[in-house]
This record gives C-alpha cells, sequence and structure tokens, in this order.
C-alpha cells in the first residue's frame, strides 16, 4: 500500500540527488580528460567541488553599478535549471517530476535560464558582459530549431511530447536505433549540445581571454556565492542535455519498472551514458579549434536542417 | 439594450455590465467638451467602462449565455444589430484588460487635447461594436469607425510630415483591406439570396461552390490579414504604431490587430465552418513568416515603440500557426486537436493584448520620464523607476515564451497544435511538413525573441545611462505604474492559471469546430494543468502551477543562500583599469550585431564608418558609425506599388476634370452602360 506512493518518491529522490550530485564530477572527469589528451596531468576529479566550496565561503563583491538584476540572477538562473534538470529521465524511464512538464517545458526553463543571465551581464554597464550575452543569445537563437525540431521528431515517433513517454516508446520499440529519422535527429541534437553547453568550436570554456568569451563573459562581474550558484548551473545544464540525450536518443538500460535490480542497472547505465557523453565533448575540447563566430551559422544551420530532413523521413517514410 | 438568451442572474449582470460600458464611454467621449478638468474625467470612465467590459467578457465566458440587441436605423439604411458569444468574449476580453490599463495611464496627465480625449473612448467604444456586430452592415459602420478613429489617434495629435505620411499609408492600406472584404461580405450575401446576417450566412454556407468559398477566403484573408499586420500585408503597422500616443499604441498592437484575428476566425471558422487542407497551409506559411521576419526587424530597431511594434507582427504570425494548425486539423475531421489548436491562438490572442500592452505603457512610462525613445541613449533607469522597470521586465519574460508566464503557456499549447499537425496519420504530408517546418520557426522565432527583449530591457534598465536625459529622469505617476504592475499581474496570473483558462477557451472553440471523429485529448489531472495529446499518444502535461510552485521553491533557497553570504564589498566594474564609461558599454546596435551578421542574407545589413584622423598621425579624433537594414518587402513590393498607385492617380486625375458637364455626361455613360447590361 505505502509501498506503492513511496517506491516513485525514492526513485524520484534517488534520481534528483544523482543529477545533481554529479554535475560538479562530471565537470572534474571532462577536465581531467582534456588536460591527459593536452600532454597534462590536470586537476583532481573533485576540483570543481573544491572550487564551489572556495567560492562559498567568499565575502561577496558586486559592481557598484549593478542593481537588484545581478543579485537575484543567480538564484533564479539556478532554480531554472534544477526545475529543468528534474523533469528529465535519467535512471528509470519515469523523470522525477513526472507529469509536470513535457520537452517544450524543458526547453523553455533554459531560455528563462539564458533571458535572466543574459540581462544580469548588462546590468554592471561592463563591455564584456554585453559582448557574452549578446553572443550568447545570438548563438541560442541558431541552436534553438535544431534542439526543438529534434526532439519533436521524437515527439511524433512517440505520439507524446511527454519525455517519460518518449523514453519509454523508445525502450519499447527499440527506437529504429537504425533508421534515418532518429539518426539525423541524434546528430542534430549532439551538434546542438556543444553549442548549449559552451563546448568547442563554439566556445572554450576554460577560456578568459575577453575577446572570445561567451558564457565566461557574463560571469565576469559575479563573485562569490553568486559565482559558485552560475556556475554550479552551468555544470548541471551539462549534466541535463546529457541525460536528455539519453533518455531521448539512447533510451536503453533505464528502467521501466521499479524493481531493486533494474534501478540498480539502471543507475549503471545512466550514469555510464552521461559519462559517455561528458568525454566526447571533452575530446571535442582537446582536438578542435574554435571557429569564427561567423561560421556558427553554417554548423548550427546543419543543425537545423538535420533535424528538419528527419522529420520529413519520419513523415514519408511512417503512414 | 442588449438581452441574453437566458434568464439567469449573470445573464442579467452581464447585460448590465455592457450597458453600463456603452453609456460610460458615450459620456467619456462627451466629457472633454464641457466641464472644468474634462480629460481627467474622461478618462477615469474610459477606466471604469475597460473594467466593466473586462467583466462582461468574463461573465460571458463563464455563463455561456449569448446577448444581442438591435437598435436604431442608420442613415435610413438598415438597423445596428449585435450578438456577443463566447468567440467575441475571448477578445472582449482582452479590449477590457488592456483598455483599462491603458486608461488609468492617462488619468492625471496634463495637456491632452480635446481632439484625443473625446476621440480615444469612441475608439474604444468602435471596438466593443466590431466584437459584436451580427451583420454585414453592423460589422463593416464598426470597422470604419475603428479605422477612421485609430487614424485620427495616429495622425491628430502631432501632425508632422512623417506622422503624417504613416497615418495616410495605414489609413490607405486599412481602405484596400476593407475594399477586399467588402467583396467578400458581397459574395456571401450574394450566396445567401441577399441576407446580411452572419447567421444566414453560416446556413448558407454548405452550398457554396468550392470557387467561392475560395475566393472568400482569399479575399478575407487580405482583409483580416491587413488589419491584423501579417505578412506581406504589414507595412503600415510598424509605421503607425510606434508614432500614436503610447496609451493609443498599446490598444492598437494589443486589441485593435486582433479584431483581424477576430474577423478571420469569425468568417473562415465559425461561418464558413473550415475549408480545404490548402487553406490551412496558407495560413501556417504567412504565420510563419510574420513570427521569424517580424522577430528579426524587432531585432535591429533601436526605437523602442517601433522594436515592439515589429514584435506585434511576429505574434500575430504565433497567433496564425495555432489557426493555421487548427483549420488543416478540421479539414481532416480530428475536431478534438483541432479545436485544442484554435484555443491556443485564442489563448495567445489574449495574452498578446496583456503583455504587449504592458510593454507600449512600459514604453510610455520611459519616454513620458526621459522624452527618449532611442535605445542607444537610454540605460539604466531601473534605479528611478524599480517598479516600472520590474514590470517591464515580466512582460519582456512573458512575450519571449518564458516559464511560468503567460506567453509560455500559449506558445506550448501552439506547439502542441503543430506537433499534432505534424504527426497525425490522416493530415496529407505536404501540410504535415509545414507544420514540421512551423515547429523550427516558432522554435527559432522564441529563441530570436529572447534575444530582442534581453536587449530592449537590458539596454533601457540596466547597465549605466547613456545620456544626460537617461540619468537625470524621475519616476512616472502612480496610475501609471499602477497600470503596469497590475498587467504584470496579469501575465504571471494567466500563467499560472492556463488549466483554467485553456478549458474555458476549449469550450468556446469546440463550439466553433464542426463535429468529426476525435483523438481523445486527456484532460484528467488534478493539478491545474494544461494538458494536450497529440497524435493520440499519452496526454503530455505542462502543470502550471506546478511548475511555478516549484520555480518559486527552488529560486527561494537560491536567495536565501545569497542572503546569508555576508557583508557586500562594493568596487567599480572592470574596465581594464581605466574609470568605467557609459559609452563602453554596449548598446541596442552592437547588441544585436551578431544577429545581424548571421542572418545578414535576410537582412541585407549596410554599414558606413566614418573615422577623422589626427592630422598626419593614426589616431583618430572623431568616428561616426551608421548601420541600417533592408525592409526587403518595403522596398521591392511596397515601394513598387505605390508609385503605380500614384501613377494611376495621376491618370485618374484627367478623368477627373472639375467641370460639371463632365461628370453629367458620364453619369449618362454609366446609365447606358448599366442599361446595356441589364437589358
Amino acid at each position: 500500500m505505502t509501498g506503492d506512493v513511496f517506491a516513485p518518491l525514492a526513485l524520484a529522490a534517488l534520481q534528483g540527488v544523482l543529477l545533481l550530485g554529479t554535475a560538479p564530477l562530471l565537470a572534474g572527469t571532462m577536465r581531467r580528460t582534456k588536460a591527459r589528451l593536452q600532454g597534462r596531468r590536470g586537476p583532481a576529479l573533485v576540483q570543481p567541488y573544491r572550487d564551489l566550496a572556495k567560492w562559498w565561503w567568499k565575502r561577496p563583491v558586486e559592481s557598484s553599478a549593478s542593481g537588484p538584476m545581478a543579485r537575484h540572477a543567480p538564484a533564479i538562473v539556478l532554480g531554472a535549471i534544477v526545475v529543468a534538470a528534474l523533469l528529465v529521465p535519467l535512471i528509470a524511464v519515469r523523470p522525477p517530476l513526472a507529469g509536470w512538464g513535457d520537452l517544450f517545458v524543458v526547453v523553455g526553463l533554459l531560455a528563462a535560464a539564458r533571458f535572466i543571465l543574459a540581462l544580469s551581464a548588462l546590468d554592471a554597464g561592463s563591455a564584456f558582459g554585453g559582448m557574452g550575452s549578446s553572443r550568447d543569445v545570438a548563438i541560442s537563437a541558431l541552436a534553438e530549431p535544431g534542439l526543438v525540431l529534434a526532439l519533436a521528431g521524437a515527439a511524433l515517433a512517440a505520439g507524446s511530447s511527454d519525455l517519460g513517454a518518449i523514453s519509454a516508446f523508445g525502450l519499447a520499440t527499440g527506437v529504429g536505433l537504425l533508421g534515418p529519422a532518429h539518426l539525423l535527429a541524434a546528430a542534430a541534437f549532439a551538434i546542438v549540445m556543444i553549442a548549449e553547453t559552451g563546448h568547442q568550436p563554439v566556445d572554450n570554456p576554460d577560456t578568459h581571454l575577453e575577446l572570445t568569451m561567451i558564457h565566461e563573459g557574463m560571469l565576469l562581474e559575479s563573485a562569490g556565492r553568486s559565482l559558485a550558484l552560475l556556475v554550479y548551473a552551468s555544470e548541471l545544464k551539462l549534466v541535463l542535455l546529457a541525460a536528455l540525450f539519453s533518455a531521448v536518443f539512447l533510451p536503453f538500460g533505464a528502467a521501466s519498472d521499479i524493481a531493486p535490480l533494474p534501478i540498480l542497472a539502471g543507475t549503471t547505465v545512466g550514469l555510464v551514458k552521461v559519462f559517455a557523453v561528458g568525454q566526447g565533448l571533452a575530446l571535442l575540447d582537446a582536438t578542435m579549434t574554435k571557429a569564427r563566430i561567423l561560421a556558427l551559422p553554417d554548423l548550427l544551420g546543419l543543425a537545423s536542417l538535420l533535424a528538419l530532413t528527419g522529420l520529413g523521413a519520419r513523415i514519408l517514410l511512417t503512414p | 439594450m442588449i438581452a441574453a438568451d437566458h434568464q439567469t442572474v449573470p445573464a442579467a449582470v452581464g447585460a448590465w455590465l455592457w450597458v453600463a460600458a456603452v453609456v460610460a464611454l458615450g459620456v467619456a467621449a462627451a466629457a472633454p467638451l464641457a466641464g472644468r478638468r474634462p480629460a481627467l474625467a474622461a478618462s477615469i470612465l474610459s477606466t471604469i467602462a475597460g473594467a466593466l467590459v473586462l467583466g462582461f467578457g468574463v461573465v460571458v465566458l463563464a455563463d455561456g449565455a449569448t446577448y444581442t440587441g438591435t437598435w436604431g436605423q442608420v442613415l435610413g439604411l438598415a438597423p445596428v444589430a449585435v450578438r456577443y458569444d463566447g468567440l467575441s468574449a475571448v477578445f472582449l476580453v482582452a479590449l477590457g484588460a488592456s483598455s483599462t490599463a491603458a486608461s488609468l495611464t492617462v488619468t492625471g496627465r496634463r495637456g491632452r487635447s480635446t481632439l484625443e480625449a473625446s476621440a480615444y473612448p469612441l475608439f474604444l467604444l468602435s471596438m466593443l461594436l466590431v466584437l459584436g456586430a451580427r451583420d454585414a452592415f453592423s460589422f463593416l459602420l464598426a470597422w470604419e469607425l475603428m479605422a477612421l478613429l485609430s487614424a485620427i489617434l495616429v495622425i491628430g495629435l502631432r501632425p508632422t510630415r512623417a506622422v503624417v505620411s504613416a497615418g495616410f499609408l495605414y489609413l490607405a492600406m486599412t481602405h484596400v483591406a476593407t475594399a477586399a472584404m467588402l467583396v467578400a461580405f458581397g459574395l456571401l450575401t450574394g450566396a445567401s439570396g441577399g441576407q446580411v446576417e452572419f447567421a444566414a450566412w453560416r446556413t448558407a454556407s454548405p452550398s457554396l461552390a468550392p470557387l467561392v468559398r475560395d475566393a472568400v477566403f482569399a479575399l478575407v484573408f487580405v482583409g483580416f490579414g491587413t488589419k491584423a499586420g501579417t505578412l506581406p500585408f504589414h507595412a503600415w503597422l510598424p509605421r503607425a504604431h510606434p508614432v500614436a500616443p503610447s496609451h493609443v499604441s498599446a490598444l492598437m498592437s494589443g486589441v485593435m490587430i486582433k479584431t483581424g484575428i477576430y474577423g478571420l476566425v469569425r468568417i473562415l471558422v465559425d461561418v464558413l465552418g473550415g475549408g480545404p487542407d490548402w487553406w490551412g497551409v496558407v495560413i501556417l506559411v504567412a504565420g510563419a513568416s510574420s513570427a521569424v521576419l517580424g522577430v528579426l526587424y524587432a531585432l535591429m530597431q533601436h526605437d523602442l515603440k517601433r522594436l515592439l511594434a515589429f514584435h506585434s507582427i511576429e505574434n500575430i504570425g504565433i497567433i496564425l500557426l495555432g489557426l493555421g494548425a487548427a483549420m488543416v486539423l478540421a479539414a481532416n475531421h480530428l475536431a478534438a486537436l483541432a479545436s485544442m489548436a484554435l484555443a491556443a491562438a485564442l489563448f495567445h490572442s489574449v495574452n498578446h493584448a496583456v503583455f504587449k500592452s504592458l510593454l507600449f505603457l512600459g514604453a510610455g512610462a520611459v519616454l513620458s520620464a526621459t522624452g527618449i525613445r532611442d535605445l542607444n541613449r537610454l540605460g539604466g533607469l531601473a534605479r528611478v523607476m524599480p517598479l516600472t522597470a520590474l514590470a517591464f521586465g515580466i512582460g519582456a519574460a512573458a512575450i519571449s515564451g518564458l516559464p511560468p508566464l503567460n506567453g509560455f503557456a500559449s506558445e506550448w499549447l501552439v506547439f502542441q497544435g503543430l506537433v499534432g499537425t505534424a504527426g497525425t496519420a490522416p493530415v496529407p504530408p505536404l501540410a504535415r511538413m509545414t507544420a514540421a517546418i512551423a515547429i523550427g520557426a516558432l522554435a527559432l522565432t522564441s529563441a530570436l525573441a529572447v534575444a530582442c527583449f534581453v536587449k530592449a530591457t537590458g539596454v533601457t534598465f540596466l547597465g549605466l545611462p547613456r545620456s544626460s536625459a537617461a540619468a537625470e529622469a524621475t519616476d512616472v505617476p502612480r496610475p501609471t505604474r499602477a497600470a503596469v504592475m497590475g498587467l504584470a499581474a496579469a501575465c504571471i496570473g494567466l500563467g499560472l492559471a492556463a488549466g483554467s483558462a485553456v478549458e474555458a477557451l476549449r469550450r468556446v472553440a469546440a463550439t466553433l469546430m464542426p463535429a468529426g471523429t476525435s483523438v481523445t485529448v486527456s484532460t484528467a489531472v488534478a493539478i491545474p494543468s494544461v494538458t494536450a495529446g497529440p497524435s493520440g499518444g499519452p496526454a503530455t502535461t505542462y502543470a502550471a502551477l506546478a511548475i511555478g510552485l516549484g520555480l518559486s521553491v527552488a529560486v527561494a533557497i537560491g536567495l536565501v543562500a545569497l542572503r546569508r553570504a555576508g557583508r557586500t564589498r562594493r568596487v567599480d566594474t572592470w574596465t581594464c583599469g581605466i574609470a568605467p564609461q557609459p559609452a563602453f558599454q554596449y548598446n541596442a546596435t552592437s547588441f544585436a550585431k551578431p544577429i545581424r551578421l548571421f542572418f545578414r542574407r535576410v537582412l541585407l545589413p549596410e554599414r558606413e564608418v566614418h573615422v577623422e584622423y589626427h592630422p598626419g598621425t593614426a589616431f583618430p579624433v572623431a568616428m561616426r558609425y551608421r548601420s541600417e537594414v533592408t525592409l526587403v518587402l518595403e522596398d521591392w513590393v511596397f515601394r513598387p506599388a505605390h508609385e503605380l498607385s500614384i501613377r494611376f492617380a495621376e491618370f485618374a486625375r484627367r478623368l477627373q476634370g472639375g467641370a460639371l458637364q463632365l461628370y453629367l455626361a458620364y453619369t449618362v455613360a454609366a446609365v447606358f452602360v448599366l442599361l446595356l447590361w441589364a437589358r
């Protein structure tokens, strides 16, 4: 009796803790991989946790030009990404906040986080904040059609835009893994993920060279806990997108019912998938150079067209 | 005056609300001509009338009654006849909310001209009549009044050269549109045996020849599409809206262009009962191109009100995406999905009225505080007008389609309508593919809207002031603050209560849809939420209230953490070692530069840089920069059309010799031709 209520709650809590807790670790492993590929030893795997702790205890510093916008933004940005992350299934087909929202809500919450962060970057009146903000919203505008079209293709196949339903459908039918519609959408999503998480060749997450910063430029005027929340939010966003990728395009291994063994398997497989996606991005970081910003429309336009072709294939090939 | 179709207490209340609103508007229009503080009385009465109209709309939606009334003989021709039903009520809610707030901002404003103070309530009255007119005569009468009064409000106050030219373009285009509607109404009247009542047209519509129906569709689309400002009939909108006083801009953008949407739904869905697939596909294409190009051109503006005017084109596009999806789905007998998509279009119409009025009134507040509309001379206004800045920010987030606000809820439902169209088997592949492209277009649109409103909000209210006028601004009077805060609360409220709002709108939409084989659309969710089930798959939910609460909790935790961080040290922004200057900031033009370059093949930007150097050195002393984008349709379609019509007018002038004999000769010739023809 109580198990019927308790088990889904426990599963939701487990997924939530896993998503929220491993975000800095994923960043740590990616930095390690990148360092190794470049012939360095790299920082400890737990360095991102140490950074967050360091900022947490620092005395806050604020620009004298900025006001309530910059002060409240970190909480709103992180809040939106936390809620979005809890809408994405990871170890089971059922997301932690099942029934609260679908893929469009996840995309909307990410847009809300971007809106607030980009606005707050304009608050201090610095050129670099404006530079980062203006580039970030422009690149996201190019990425968004590819993101939504890739996910919409999966929604068409499953007959619903609910992420749990899409994941369950993929698991039940094998998603037609080698079908053109699926492959094209997955490729489009992968390209978009690079842009959305700010990795090479779109943005260099390690740069602090003023003229090339995008995401870092927006954080330049933040310090202390504000910086901690914003950095954690971007680490969490990466886990979110990796989980979204595996839920929609590689749903294998996710637990479809609540029992100890499937949950255990789902946890293991889920973590492996998320970390594998992260390693892929680290590989790109280590091996690619940053593209000219004017070359980005070609790359991201390609993603949108791949996704649209995938949708076309789905419409033409399935009655 | 006006009577409900059944005798209940709410119905009686509704009738009285309508009568009271009409009386208030009538007195408000007469007040400026007499009395000591005439403009004040007029604006207070308009505010009350707005609230009454809002109340009337809500009563009609909640109670489901219809109200009819017939009075007088206008010009001895025909009586004015009205019938308010659920569809009217949706737009009445938009009119009520928008006009209450807009009228509130002018209370206490000094120096309103008698002409404007008197024409404004009549403009509201004309929209109230347009939304209720039940036959062609009353409709065209109210429609023409609305067009003329709004033109007076655009031109009448500051008849400078630019304003008059914008106003005349508006008048010319609106009359071409009325001409198209007139022909369409003539065809419908002819087909129903000379009856001008919409109800008679509805009865006759199944027996209409397909060619006549298609002609009516084309004419109605041109006519109402021009009023709505959809591409390619939008040229008047970004010129006329910004030059009107801000409270009038709010109503024109928030409500008046929506009467075009109302007309499309009334004639195409209600009277004609929908049409073949391609009608919907045409509307989808027009919607997608209006949405994307509207927001792209908006991004390129640095005049705050012109930017907002281009956003109206974008949002009309989003509404048309919902309507187009509904028409494709209805053509394929998917009634439940179709009424969901139509509800999406109606919901976005109401939502857009709320946030666009808010944004225009906010722009008006900025204008009255600083005298500036040019974003590149604004900045830092959040310090002097914090509440207005907050309200504008909420409106900006709502129009950008961000959860948990109302704009997201209706865009979410439009997305569901498009996914349903693209994914449902009976819909033919071409229409499905159009819907798939429209999904991408809508995603692009909302991401570009985020970019545009980060720019508009950030450059206006954040950072350092870019001119002395912006630095010395003072806050706006209390009524204006109350108006924008009220509308901001409505953005949040409609967003969180999206579930109930959509249920009410879906009931309205379902009454307009012909019954068909239905895909079940699950609605059984405990938390107030919006639910849709495209393609008959498992239900999809957006639990607006839950998302809103979840966000609030998460944000509150973050805020507590930030507050407990200790005493804040404040230092100047780091600008590489020199003192921060306002000119270091990105401004509206530089903020949009990446997008201007990304979309250069569409926007065709021109750029001109002049640098003057210190004689004999490489050190610049002065620099001038100019950047313009090309409005392709304006330059390549409208200007040639304009020149052609001027040349035709010159030819026509030769026929108009001015001699009485000549005109009598024309009359004789005309009679002769008619006799020959009627023989």
